[in-house]
């Protein structure tokens, strides 16, 4: 097989372009949903009325990460057919256990002299999650969202094989017609579009780290 | 005032009793140290007082309020609290940290600001220098004293202090004593200090409580418990200086003779000591100087003779004459 690169370059600069805001829609709107559901859920988890609950919610967690995303598209498409909602729906459950997973564990690993000190101090449970117990669990819990970013960004090709477009439908066009040329410029854009993300919410999570942790690491580096 | 009545608190899990029916009062402007062993209840005694833990039985009241009817983080805002490990919060400078409970307060900024850079200075560090760092940029000894800081920030009536001197070294450590013990002779604070350096138990307490596996074997004033220890384990908890440490604890006249008429007072000698001296330190100036005798002054009025042979004899008797 040899390269087109004249294919190849057609498919880098008219064909993929149209489809990256398919696909980042593909991305944002499961990331969102996922942020928005296991954010909660791991901070719930890490209150001392659920803690007894943890193990058993990030089992329940741990299964949605075990289920291929075309499993869920399979198993409600009873209900929901196929196209682009089983698509973000299965998205969502994948991207859903990075972000829970780390929430707890920054949580959770928040000295507990320091919680103690803040309660002897007389802070209340609220004073203490919002100024004392998140600060500190950020960076971790960013790691987690990038991860999931990440994660999704490549599994969403597969929303093309349902009909949920994105950048899948050029990637898996080229496997049917061994065009290699436009799986390569499908999966150039699905790197780019990983890095920038990755990038993007490592900026965020400089700006919301604590000062403490990044002088800290500032420090290590040299 | 601080009262409790038969307080007790077995931990979940433990079979014996972390505070086991402990009664126990201090008085305003009282310093009352808790001394023992590790693992003896006093951190679970002091963590009480401000709610952190809650007693299984028993009742412990501020200023005859009982505590079990207030607000936790209220009550706690009234309390200083310096925990023994220490607990900075690390995303805060060091002046937000000690600012933490006047912003709790909600303390005008300007009056925060002053009230930081004054703890700072009281704690021996440089408020430009320290204020603007964090805490994994301070020295153990350093932290610490911004701990004892933050607990003073909002000048409550009552301190709790659980090893506050612990980590500096015996130099600052001793400043810092000598200065809570001068600032708390304005601020006549309530302080409940823990401690398992008898020697700082001594110096520092009003009245001391010594405790064993959560139970009190012995409570009084330092002098008291030196000289009628309980039994063989206050006996050792006192160490092996215990006569010396009795003349630490006793005034130079109440070992004197005070002179009879205005002829012997006359021929009082040279070396002199003050009424409220400790023996100890007429002994430290009779080496001194060579000499078996020294004057004991009421300011400039000699009033008595202390002689070596009347503080041999007294660490002597008190120690029960044993060798
Ligand atoms: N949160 C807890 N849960 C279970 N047991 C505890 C808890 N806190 C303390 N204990 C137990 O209660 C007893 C008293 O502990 P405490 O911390 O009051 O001792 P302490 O006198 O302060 O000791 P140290 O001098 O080492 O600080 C110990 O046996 C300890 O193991
Ligand atoms: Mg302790």
């Amino acid at each position: 097989m040899n390269f087109d690169t004249t294919l190849f370059l057609q498919a880098l600069l008219h064909r993929a372009p149209g489809h990256i805001a398919e696909h980042l829609q593909l991305v944002l709107i499961p990331l969102t949903l996922a942020v928005l559901i296991a954010m909660p859920a791991g901070i719930l988890l890490t209150r001392p009325a659920y803690r007894r609950q943890a193990e058993r919610v990030m089992s329940v967690f741990n299964a949605g990460q075990t289920i291929p995303p075309l499993a869920v598209i399979a198993l409600f498409f009873p209900f929901m057919g196929l196209g682009y909602g089983p698509a973000v729906l299965a998205l969502t459950i994948y991207a859903l256990l990075p972000i829970a997973r780390n929430t707890v564990a920054a949580i959770a690993s928040v000295p507990e002299e320091v919680k103690e000190a803040a309660r002897g101090m007389g802070m209340t449970p609220g004073e203490i999650f919002f100024r004392v117990e998140l600060p500190l669990s950020i960076p971790t819990i960013m790691t987690g969202i990038k991860t999931a970013a990440v994660l999704t960004v490549s599994t969403a090709v597969l929303a093309a094989l349902v009909g949920g477009k994105g950048m899948g439908a050029i990637i898996f066009a080229g496997i049917h017609f061994f065009r290699f040329e436009l799986v390569l410029a499908g999966t150039l854009y699905i790197g780019i579009m990983a890095i920038s993300l990755e990038r993007g919410l490592a900026l965020l999570e400089r700006k919301l780290t604590p000062p403490h942790l990044k002088s800290a690491r500032r420090r290590g580096t040299i | 005032m601080i009262q409790l009545e038969q307080v007790s608190k077995t931990f979940r899990g433990s079979r014996q009793p972390a505070v086991d029916r402990i009664t126990l009062r201090v008085k305003q402007g009282d310093i009352c140290v808790l001394v023992g062993p590790s693992g003896c209840g006093k951190t679970t005694l002091l963590r009480m007082i401000n709610r952190l833990v809650e007693p299984d039985d028993g009742m412990i009241t501020v200023d005859g309020r009982s505590i079990a009817q207030m607000d936790p983080p209220t009550l706690r805002r009234t309390i200083g609290y310096v925990i023994q490990q220490v607990g900075l919060l690390p995303h805060r400078t060091i002046a937000q940290n000690i600012a933490l409970v006047p912003e709790l307060l909600k303390w005008p900024r300007e009056k925060t600001a002053r009230r930081v850079a004054a703890l700072l200075e009281m704690m021996d560090l440089d408020p430009g220098e320290v204020g603007h760092k964090y805490p994994h940029q301070l020295s153990g000894g350093q932290a610490q004293r911004v701990g004892v800081a933050r607990a003073l920030a909002a000048d409550p009536p009552i301190m709790l202090m659980d090893e506050p001197f612990a980590a500096v070294d015996p130099i600052v450590r001793v400043r810092l004593q000598d200065q809570l013990l001068r600032l708390q002779q304005t601020m006549q604070k309530t302080i409940c200090f823990v401690t398992h350096d008898i020697n700082e138990a001594i110096k520092l307490g009003d009245h001391l409580v010594v405790l064993k596996a959560g139970r009190m074997v012995q409570s009084g004033t330092p002098l008291d418990i030196l000289t009628q220890p309980e039994n063989d384990f206050v006996l050792r908890l006192l160490g092996d200086d215990r006569g010396v440490k009795i003349l630490d604890q006793t005034r130079a006249e109440t070992l004197m003779d005070p002179f009879a008429d205005a002829a012997a007072q006359a021929a009082a000698n040279g070396h002199r000591v003050q009424a409220i001296d400790p023996v100890k330190i007429a002994l430290e100036r009779m080496m001194l100087m060579n000499t078996d005798e020294i004057t004991v002054c009421e300011g400039a009025r000699p009033v008595g003779l202390l002689r070596w042979n009347a503080i041999k004899a007294h660490v002597h008797r008190i120690s029960g004459g044993a060798s």
